[in-house]
């Protein structure tokens, strides 16, 4: 399995202890995956994933200085694989 | 971070950036908890100082008691994460609608404690401000939806049925089965003589199309050390119309007082 693979069947996994419901399990989540129009994502289970994500990956990640360089409207359209590839480009520093 | 205890509860928080946090988020009651300020200006200022957001009690992920939602209340809690978190001694507090309501209250309490206030189209407590609140809130049906548009313009939230839904029932549980309304109906004005010896200084950022844009020229007009912003175009959800400006004015108030301190 590739890094990146291995990255997006992370975030997926904490996607799912993020959200706690039942649908969740059955969605495909994969690099296109939208956080807004494919999975819903309220803006606090986002939150929750951001801490999620420093627990598995600590300060290797910085992702509030990754949203802070972001507008709104980006954060609204981010994709699951964005958020891969930041975290693999972090990692790969 | 962890949950914080404070004042007999469990607050969840987020601690942005290194060492003891300065600036202090608080959210807007009911349809709102402290990811508006994490999606939208915090991660701008925790690149100039350390950051503390908390969901308000009974709110987002922090524990929500029956009762013991008076200002007074909320005031006490925010002294109390202070100490649990080990902020600085005098902190920024950044308060949006009724969470700049609870950050006025808190530095007219704690004036020591307190290095300035960004408020954002803040609520002040006067005498209207009960009823209007449960007006608000005790809605059903497409009045709540609309409700929902108008005062949580969630960033996830917008287009989505579960999250309107999830939304609602929250609401509802809060106001429902909570003392939250009478208790901030209970909560007395503040007192003009107290505002006018607050010398704190106090940005005021508020819609030019605001219903409560009078607040705010209420408080340039009473406090000593005020200066007041009004956001053209923009109603009482400044933040998410105006995001770009209110995040380059907060962070350019912090950077300006942060200079001053040293």
């Amino acid at each position: 399995m590739s890094d990146k693979a291995e990255i997006l069947d992370t975030i997926a996994g904490l996607i799912r202890q993020v959200v706690g419901e039942d649908w969740i399990a059955d969605v495909d989540i994969g690099m296109d995956t939208s956080f807004s129009d494919d999975l819903e994502l309220e803006s606090i289970e986002f939150v929750a994933l951001a801490e999620h994500l420093q627990q598995v990956w600590g300060d290797r990640i910085d992702f509030v200085g990754w949203l802070s360089g972001m507008e709104l409207d980006e954060i609204i359209g981010l994709r699951v694989g964005q958020l891969v590839d930041h975290v693999a480009g972090c990692l790969e520093r | 971070m962890p949950d914080l205890r404070a004042n007999g509860l469990a607050f969840h928080a987020q601690l942005l950036g290194q060492g003891p946090p300065a600036v202090v988020f608080l959210h807007g009651v009911v349809m709102d908890n402290l990811s508006s300020w994490y999606f939208s200006v915090a991660p701008a200022v925790a690149q100039v100082t350390p950051v503390l957001l908390y969901d308000l009690r009974g709110h987002g992920r922090s524990e929500r008691p029956a009762t013991g939602y008076t200002v007074a209340d909320m005031v006490a809690d925010l002294a109390a994460l202070l100490d649990a978190a080990g902020a600085r001694p005098r902190v920024h507090l950044v308060g949006n609608s009724m969470g700049g309501l609870v950050a006025l209250a808190f530095a007219l309490a704690h004036p020591d404690r307190v290095a300035s206030l960004a408020l954002v189209d803040a609520h002040v407590s006067d005498g209207g401000f009960g009823e209007q609140m449960a007006g608000t809130l005790l809605l059903e049906g497409p009045a709540r939806d609309a409700a929902i548009a108008t005062h949580f313009a969630d960033w996830l939230g917008r287009h989505s049925e579960r999250k309107r839904n999830k939304l609602a029932e929250n609401a509802r549980a809060l106001v429902q089965g909570t003392s939250l309304v009478a208790d901030l109906r209970a909560s007395p004005p503040f007192d003009p003589a107290a505002l006018a010896a607050l010398s704190v200084p106090v940005l005021a950022l508020y819609g030019e199309q605001s219903d409560i844009r009078d607040r705010g020229e209420a408080l340039a007009a009473t406090l000593p050390c005020c200066t007041l912003r009004l956001l053209p175009g923009c109603s009482h959800s400044v933040i998410w119309e105006a995001t770009v400006q209110v995040r380059e004015a907060i962070v350019q108030w912090i950077q300006a007082r942060e200079a001053e301190r040293t």
